[in-house]
């Protein structure tokens, strides 16, 4: 019985590694490795799903390794992932990095060993790179701009010196302190009040519990920026409890498919749209150019879009 | 099913002798409900509307799922084990239904209930592993934390699902002035705190835990008791999904990541010992009160969030010295 078990495991391991990532077919083509980070997070996804589709349009002109980790706090995991591809001698790695800083003298090896590296989405750290003396190119979306943007459509909606709250992502991540800033200079600008600001790590659950103990706390309360739409969602479940749906307005960040649902129903204001599933398109397009043309390298900024609720987009920052 | 049924003369000889009739068990609370009292009277006094019925409101609506995760952890932890699983089966049970609902158009009835076998599976799988092959528990269900997660991204292919109102009637219904899943969670557990005390099935789940040698010398079916154990907490973990969904009006592939520790947290400062033999639900109730209004106060100061953090920690381990110096008083008289 056991043995029957035990044989059972390893053939289902065996057809699980069989039928996973799909190998490059072998050949003179480039081989690029795209490495992101969570791959439980909707944004990743759509990004990975985005360069799937891409390498399969252009199969003839390079191959895709897809690689991310668990969580996005897990650098460990990602400075491995690295590792091995310099191991298997890609040709080009795009990468995400979850640490803007220990990313760092990782990609330097990559550099070292002849890989073209570009940076995607969450910009590598100006200093420490300088310190290692290398140029990384980025490709990716202004993330202050994107919160700006929204919060300034939410300004037009309220009157100078009512009283606003921020729900900020995890401490430590570069686009959510940007997000923030970008939320406080439109605020500012418009003469808003930010009573309260705090982090609800870019999930429901916590962003449920902030806003409902910064609603109780300001009653006057009538807006709630939140740096992500999956803290959006718990900003308006919070709302639903207080009874406060619609006289609290909430803005969140991504236009993830389950916002589309509350912009309809009125219960989000607006949101922004990075078009995650061309940032690591543009990444490799970016990569391959960089292998081809041997240019050097420059930092390139992807298109940020303002979403409101009659499915408008306001484009803001055409391409080129 | 259980050899010996409540009441049953002939069934096996009587196992540890029960200490909590009611009048102890209120005693025991006692300890709880001053800490409970003491944090809603510090917040009241450092914030300006803490004491206000919206405040009240929301935390019973924001602790149902919490308080029915903790009932069947309660079981697990009493019986010696532990089941790390419970985060990931509440976020797989939450994905069936928010995709029965959404994807394949179930009646939201039937999709409750496929969410609740999901779950309910979940923990047969977590008991029968643990039980066949005479497993640690915290091997078996960090597995299960593994494969329920990713359960949970592929039927929700790492996406959140917005559900609407289908669901949301459930969280927004209220009964007496409560919202209908706080009533539920009361429910739950009472309930779990009457089989615990008063059935046979609550007795032999505190035998085991005391000593499963003696507990199977005296005629305990010891894996026919944790097998149900485990499945009891999978069944109240997917509850528990059904509660998130509902308030959040959605299902979120990441909902429940660290809930396990939260509500293993709750369970012991309610006073049920890690190491088996030793528990109350009604206390373990009692510890998701004061994490609940902690973090409800906490939110309302404006606290930064290192600072959130760290008191949060004191006051878990507060919480548990306290208990430790409550059980020596306990025993003295005795």
């Amino acid at each position: 019985m056991r043995r029957t078990v035990l044989a059972l495991v390893v053939v289902a391991g065996l057809v699980v590694c069989g039928c996973g990532d799909g190998r490059p077919a072998e050949g003179d083509k480039p081989r690029v490795a795209l490495i992101m980070k969570s791959l439980a997070n909707e944004f990743f996804k759509t990004m990975e799903d985005g360069a799937r589709a891409h390498q399969q349009a252009n199969a003839a002109k390079y191959g895709l390794i897809c690689n991310g980790i668990k969580d996005e706090q897990d650098v460990q995991k990602q400075i491995d992932i690295v590792n091995q591809m310099i191991a298997q001698k890609v040709d080009a790695i795009v990468i995400a990095p979850a640490d803007s800083k220990a990313l760092v003298p990782h990609c330097k090896k990559a550099q070292a060993a002849g890989i073209v590296v570009v940076n995607i989405d969450n910009k590598l750290d100006d200093a420490v790179l300088a310190e290692q003396g290398i140029r990384v190119p980025f490709v990716g979306p202004d993330n202050r701009k994107g919160a700006r943007l929204a919060g300034e459509y939410l300004a037009k909606k309220l009157a100078a010196g009512d009283e606003v709250a921020l729900v900020e992502g995890r401490p430590n991540a570069l686009n959510g302190i940007q997000r923030k800033l970008g939320f406080e200079d439109a605020m500012k600008a418009a003469g808003m009040k930010i009573v309260s600001s705090q982090s609800g790590y870019w999930e429901t659950e916590n962003a449920t519990k902030v806003v409902g103990g910064m609603i109780t706390q300001h009653p006057d309360l009538k807006a709630v920026l939140c740096a992500n739409d999956s803290m959006a969602l718990g900003a308006v479940s919070a709302l639903k409890a207080a009874g406060k749906l619609g006289k609290v307005l909430v803005v969140g960040f991504d236009n993830i498919s389950a916002v589309q649902g509350l912009m309809k129903d009125g219960r989000v204001l607006c949101t922004v749209d990075q078009h995650a599933d061309r940032i690591a398109v543009y990444g490799i397009e970016y990569a391959l150019e960089i292998l081809d043309k041997k240019t050097t390298p420059a930092d390139r900024e992807t298109p940020v879009d303002l979403i409101v609720p009659d499915g408008v987009q306001v484009p803001i920052d055409p391409v080129q | 099913m259980t050899p010996g049924r409540p009441g049953d003369n002939a069934g096996p000889p009587r196992l540890p002798p029960r200490r909590a009739g009611p009048p102890a068990a209120l005693v025991e609370v006692v300890g709880m409900l001053c800490v409970l009292v003491g944090l809603i009277v510090v917040f009241g006094l450092l914030t300006e509307h803490f004491f206000s019925r919206t405040t009240f409101y929301m935390i019973a609506a924001q602790v149902p799922d919490a308080a029915i995760a903790a009932v069947g952890m309660t079981f697990v932890l009493i019986i010696a084990g532990i089941d790390l699983s419970v985060g990931s089966v509440l976020a797989l049970g939450g994905a069936v239904l928010g995709v029965a609902i959404v994807r394949w158009h179930v009646p939201v009835p039937l999709a409750v209930s496929a969410c609740l076998a999901v779950g309910l599976l979940c923990g047969a799988v977590n008991g029968l592993v643990t039980v066949a092959w005479r497993l640690p528990s915290f091997i078996v269900t960090l597995g299960m934390l593994e494969v329920a997660r990713g359960a949970t991204m592929t039927v929700l292919d790492s996406r959140t699902a917005y559900v609407g109102s289908a669901i949301e009637g459930i969280s927004e219904a209220a009964f007496l002035y409560l919202p209908v899943p706080f009533v539920l969670a009361l429910l739950t557990v009472a309930g779990g705190q009457l089989v615990l005390t008063y059935t046979a099935f609550g007795r032999h789940v505190v035998a085991v835990g005391s000593s499963e040698e003696t507990a199977r010398l005296c005629g305990v079916n010891v894996p026919a008791v944790k097998l149900r154990v485990f499945a009891l907490c999978g069944l109240l973990a997917s509850l528990a999904g059904v509660m998130q969904v509902s308030r959040a009006a959605s299902a979120n592939p990441n909902a429940g990541t660290g809930f396990e520790l939260e509500t293993i947290a709750a369970v012991v400062i309610g006073g049920t010992s890690l190491m088996g033999g030793r528990g109350s639900v009604v206390r373990s109730f009692f510890g998701v009160m004061i994490i609940a209004v902690l973090t409800s106060g906490l939110a309302q100061l404006g606290v930064q969030d290192p600072t959130k953090r760290i008191i949060t920690g004191l006051v878990i381990v507060a919480a548990v010295v306290l208990d430790y110096y409550r059980q020596r008083l306990g025993r003295r008289p005795a």
